[in-house]
């Protein structure tokens, strides 16, 4: 490739990319030159005023064409700008939360790559969204990954959240191998990593036998995958992870990783398996994906059951939150197996009002359990005695993410029924497990309820709210309410930008 | 009419206001919410008036657009949803006004009146609501609200539990009305009420889907309104105050059921099942909640047995395809039955105790209370003259109308059973001498007995406007325009209305007999010695022959009850509940900190789903 052709392509479409990428680097420049005794926290403002400038590079970006450059492995396209206004939106209310983290023993030497470690897993996400080549797309999943994993062991003198770093990386090793050996029969079968390539290429498979080991590759990379969104049968280093690892950066994996997870799984599934036909019973051949559909939905029930089930047996807090992120995983799938017409408007509503209902209660989790150290479910007893506006946040949080009417969460999960029932054959199976599981949600979260308004407080002293936590409870709240109040604002401004994710193979 | 929706702005507003100044303004709290709950009071009666002329309004936007789906968001005003309006904003202005003093010098008295604006505002936004989804968003509301007030002196554990299980009980009839819900939406594409009517009506919809989705749909009434077998949360929900009681536990909320069933009323016309369905729970949990209230002591609970008992009617005249005598019992049990619970209150206010064995003798202590309580265990028991008298014998000619007999004649004994524990509550209460020691007995204060008497006056009238004497203005008010409906006014045999007024009466002399009059007797016996022998026999007789052949046997049927209720219903739900627990505790121990089990539980799960997928060559459908 001559300079001439590298300088031709239309690099503007990378700028978010571009000023994340360049504010990472500087934030690790400075924080290396800076003088120790400097707070560092000055590098998470930097770092959030980054966001905010990719945000509105992306925002000004919603109006160009569909492009893709450097061969078609970075694509911009209505989806990657969907997916990447959620993952800008909720890293910025993380870096918010990380800004005001305050563990017990400190952390002020690496405080500074806190917030690096951040962006670098933001970028690798935003690369995920936006690849349209296998070889990207793995790229960007690995950023992401190693970040967290240090991430995750941040509290280098704290020895849960070593233990929680070495299971995530362990784990994620194992995921990561199972994805790549799947990857590997695709790239076998068609011989290109480019996703476009792939999909025409599969389009014309007839050996039965080929069709067969695309359905091996099919398990391998869905099971690979399920380990980044939390799903069974790949669920379980969630809750130790979650319980271990700081508590933004456990917000930064339930809220933006698990997106990223979500939009990795959808680029690879629609873009391969569903141009995969398969001979039926019928005259007309079906897509691969849609034969897969029993399977994941015995995935996505497994993932509601479990996730839960066992949530009601928590007292920690951080675990109750890592099981109920497994169950909202499960729901998410839910709208995947069915597969109707508006799959996409469900999946990106629910991650959205997801972001703001789990990020908010997120907030408040970590004002109260660094307070006092201790994460048991009793230290919520009486907030509303000790501070009414945190409670009645946390209650919006909590009645959202239970689904009740008046929020985005009753929203999301609306959508997600609508479209499970209004295809032939309608899930009802699924849909009954869904509903079923919702109710018992209900016992853990109103567990919650009742410990802030029906308890007498354990101690009263006031807590003291720094300005982070407080701008992202507000606006959690915010738009917890105004999605579930008005949830066109949210889903006009989807269907009039994205082309409805029409030009996803373009 | 076009302004309508304002209506439950007001109620909103309270809420917001006295959650964000409610500590600085203390008691000025309750004026808030009273002045602006009596807006919507005048409101809603203006509406009402208009409607009388007027025809039915209705206005929407489109609210949510999922793909190329179009949910809209509105209100209605038609027949129904004009008189809710007033019945909801009526007696939540009574309570408003009636806590002002029942509530007095509780710390949390702003909450309280937040709690109720927020509670109010979702009633009248759910009696307002064009369509199903929306109805569903309000009925979810209703229950938070209802959640937060039942749990409203959460230092005592028993209201916290009692919170609780009211929320997941009715949720789990939510969960029926949202099934529902979404499978009309599948078989007629709209929430909209109209265009499902439509939909039924033109045959589009198959007899099976058409019972399928009313029950489904019932489900959601039959948690919300305490029927057989979902009724256990509501005598717990007693645990919250007693104007609550009053608002929510009595007149409104659970009401929201039968409202319910009356709102989607053609639906379930076009299904006999349905409406046999709906027919045979309300004639069980009639009969079923009145034999328990006979045992009751706490004067709580017996209100609440008998509100499960009168919903349960309601719900028999809905399935007897009496929409009328539904919706017309629906409004006189809402004034009598708010008046009998205010009533109460003040009757605890005064005496400090639920326990009827310990009350006694307050007729002469309580003068305003003893009155009005009197009168409406009148109406309730369905005495002549007295409202309930003629909304009572509307449903039972409804049931005999529509040849249920057999439901019919368990609604009579029901009837016979209301009118015996009513009044002996009423004499336990106020007849006789005090049986335990009472200093200090006040008659509340006049912020209390006003909303009272303004109840006790309607329990009196609001009857007469539909009865068969002076024709059935109600009946062919609600029913114009709308053959779906049935007709005004059900013709039925007249001897339906002496077996009525026979067994109301003989239930209130047997209670009369055993509960005051024996009382009496130990007075006269210990004044005057002599007496004669014929009378004491005869007398000795009467109460021996009603301990054996009566007592006795409604002890054992409603012991037989209670141990169903105990054994099978909480048993069914304890199995439930026993089994997820053991899932989650497997689940948990599964959950060892091990990282290799974790890797060995993702690796089998996919080994296991490659096997099923070579077993089955590829595909399993």
């Amino acid at each position: 490739m001559d300079l001439e052709t590298l300088l031709s392509y239309e690099w503007g479409t990378m700028a978010p990319e571009f000023i994340i990428l360049g504010v990472a680097t500087a934030l690790s420049l400075l924080d290396l030159f800076m003088p120790k005794k400097v707070d560092r926290r000055i590098l998470g403002w930097l770092g959030f005023t980054g966001i905010l400038a990719a945000i509105v590079a992306l925002v000004s970006l919603i109006g160009h064409d569909t492009t893709s450059i450097l061969f078609d492995t970075f694509r911009l396209d209505g989806f990657a700008k969907a997916f990447k206004l959620i993952l800008l939106a909720g890293a910025a209310l993380v870096l918010l939360l990380a800004i005001d983290y305050e563990p017990k023993e400190g952390m002020k030497e690496y405080r500074g790559e806190f917030f690096y470690l951040f962006l670098t897993a933001l970028l690798g996400a935003m690369m995920m969204s936006s690849s349209g080549d296998l070889i990207t797309l793995f790229i960007g999943l690995e950023l992401l990954s190693l970040s967290s994993y240090i991430l995750a062991g941040m509290r280098k003198k704290n020895l849960q959240s070593n233990e929680s770093a070495m299971k995530y990386v362990i784990n994620g090793g194992i995921s990561t191998a199972i994805t790549l050996f799947g990857m590997s029969y695709v790239y076998g079968l068609t011989g290109t990593t480019n996703l476009k390539e792939m999909s025409l290429i599969l389009g014309n498979i007839a050996d039965p036998q080929h069709v067969y080991i695309l359905g091996l590759a099919f398990f391998l990379i869905f099971i690979g995958l399920s380990f980044k969104i939390a799903s069974a049968p790949f669920h379980m280093w969630a809750p130790d992870v979650y319980e271990g690892a700081p508590t933004p950066v456990t917000a930064f994996l339930s809220v933006v990783s698990k997106t990223a997870g979500f939009v990795i799984l959808l680029r690879l599934l629609l873009a391969i398996f569903a141009s995969v036909p398969v001979q039926g019973d019928g005259a007309e051949p079906l897509p691969l994906l849609l034969r897969m559909q029993d399977y994941l939905a015995f995935l996505a029930g497994a993932t509601m059951i479990i996730g839960n089930v066992i949530a009601l047996r928590q007292r920690n807090v951080k675990r109750l939150f890592a099981y109920s992120s497994i169950a909202h995983a499960g729901y998410i799938l839910v709208a995947l197996t069915t597969m109707s017409y508006f799959m996409f408007d469900a999946i990106w509503f629910y991650l959205l009002a997801y972001l703001f209902m789990n990020l908010g209660a997120f907030a408040i989790l970590q004002l109260i359990t660094s307070k006092t150290g201790s994460e048991d479910i009793g230290q919520f007893a009486g907030l509303y005695q000790r501070a009414p506006v945190l409670a009645v946040g946390m209650g919006i949080f909590i009645l959202s993410l239970a689904g009740i009417p008046g929020t985005a969460g009753f929203i999301g999960k609306l959508n997600i029924f609508m479209g499970a029932l209004i295809r032939e054959p309608a899930h009802f199976v699924l849909v009954g497990i869904m509903i079923v599981m919702t109710v018992v949600s209900y016992v853990y979260y109103f567990g919650l309820f009742t410990q802030m308004f029906f308890r007498p407080a354990a101690d009263d002293s006031k807590l003291k709210l720094s300005p982070g936590i407080t701008t992202v409870v507000v606006i959690c709240a915010a738009a917890t309410v105004l999605f579930g109040i008005m949830p066109n604002l949210a889903l006009d401004f989807f269907h009039q930008n994205f082309n409805g994710f029409s030009d996803f193979l373009q | 009419m076009e302004n309508a929706w304002l209506i439950p702005l007001f109620p909103l507003l309270s809420f917001l206001v006295l959650l964000l100044f409610g500590r600085k303004l203390k008691i000025a709290s309750a004026y808030v919410g009273i002045i602006l709950v009596l807006v919507s009071f005048v409101y809603s009666v203006i509406v009402l008036f208009e409607r009388f002329t007027a025809p039915t309004h209705k206005a929407e936007a489109v609210w949510l657009s999922i793909g190329e789906l179009q949910l809209t968001a509105g209100f209605e005003v038609n027949q129904l949803n004009a008189l809710m309006l007033v019945l909801v904003s009526l007696v939540s202005l009574l309570v408003h006004i009636y806590s002002k003093g029942y509530m007095d010098g509780d710390e949390r008295f702003p909450v309280f009146y937040a709690y109720l604006g927020l509670f109010t505002f979702s009633m009248l936004g759910l009696v307002m609501s064009p369509n199903l989804l929306q109805t569903y968003i309000f009925w979810e509301l209703v229950g938070v609200g209802s959640f937060l007030l039942i749990g409203f002196y959460f230092y005592k554990e028993s209201a916290k539990q009692a919170a609780k299980k009211a929320f997941i009980m009715t949720r789990i009839g939510d969960v029926g009305l949202f099934i529902g819900m979404i499978l009309l939406f599948w078989q007629t594409g709209s929430f909209e009420y109209d265009e499902i009517f439509a939909a039924v009506g033109q045959g589009e919809v198959s007899e099976k889907w058409i019972t399928l989705t009313a029950i489904l749909i019932f489900i959601g009434a039959i948690g919300k309104s305490g029927q057989f077998p979902l009724h256990t949360w509501l005598p717990d929900a007693m645990e919250g105050p007693t104007p609550v009681s009053a608002l929510i536990h009595a007149a409104t909320m659970v009401a929201a059921g039968v409202y319910l069933v009356a709102a989607t009323f053609p639906l379930f016309a076009a299904s006999e099942t349905a409406l046999m369905t709906v027919a045979v729970i309300g004639a069980i949990t009639a009969i079923f909640a009145a034999s328990i209230g006979l045992v009751q002591t706490d004067i709580k609970r017996v209100l609440a047995f008998s509100t499960v008992s009168q919903l349960g009617y309601m719900m028999l005249a809905l399935g007897s395809a009496g929409y009328v005598a539904g919706v017309f019992h629906l409004m006189t049990h809402a004034f009598f039955k708010a008046l009998l619970f205010l009533a109460a209150g003040s009757v605890i206010h005064a005496v400090v105790t639920q326990d009827i064995e310990k009350m006694g003798g307050l007729w002469k202590k309580l003068r305003f209370t003893g009155p009005l309580f009197l009168i409406g265990t009148l109406a309730i028991s369905g005495v002549p003259l007295f409202s309930g008298f003629f909304s009572k014998d509307e449903i039972l000619m409804a049931a005999w109308a529509h040849g249920n007999y057999g439901l019919f004649w368990l609604a009579v004994i029901a009837a016979f059973f209301t009118a015996f524990y009513m009044f002996r509550l009423f004499f336990m209460v106020f007849s006789g001498e005090s049986r335990s020691k009472m200093d200090n007995v006040h008659e509340s204060p006049g912020v209390m007995i006003g909303p009272m008497i303004v109840l006790g006056v309607l329990a009196v009238v609001a009857g007469y406007v539909n009865t068969p004497w002076f024709g059935a203005f109600l009946g062919d008010w609600l029913t114009e325009g709308n053959p779906a409906l049935g007709h005004g006014h059900v013709e039925g045999p007249a001897w339906i209305m002496f077996v009525a007024t026979a067994v109301s009466l003989l239930g209130i002399l047997l209670a009369w007999l055993m509960y005051s009059k024996k009382s009496l007797e130990r007075d006269w016996l210990s004044s005057r010695a002599p007496i004669s022998y014929n009378i004491l026999v005869n007398k000795y007789f009467i109460d021996e022959f009603y301990k054996l052949s009566f007592v006795y046997a409604a002890k054992a049927i409603s012991l037989f009850l209670k141990f169903i209720e105990i054994f099978l219903v909480e048993g069914i739900m304890k199995a439930i509940g026993g089994i997820t627990q053991a899932f989650a505790n497997t689940g948990s121990k599964l959950q060892n900190g091990q990282v290799q089990t974790y890797g060995t539980v993702a690796f089998v799960g996919l080994a296991v789903l490659l096997v099923i997928f070579a077993l089955t060559g590829g595909y399993l459908q």
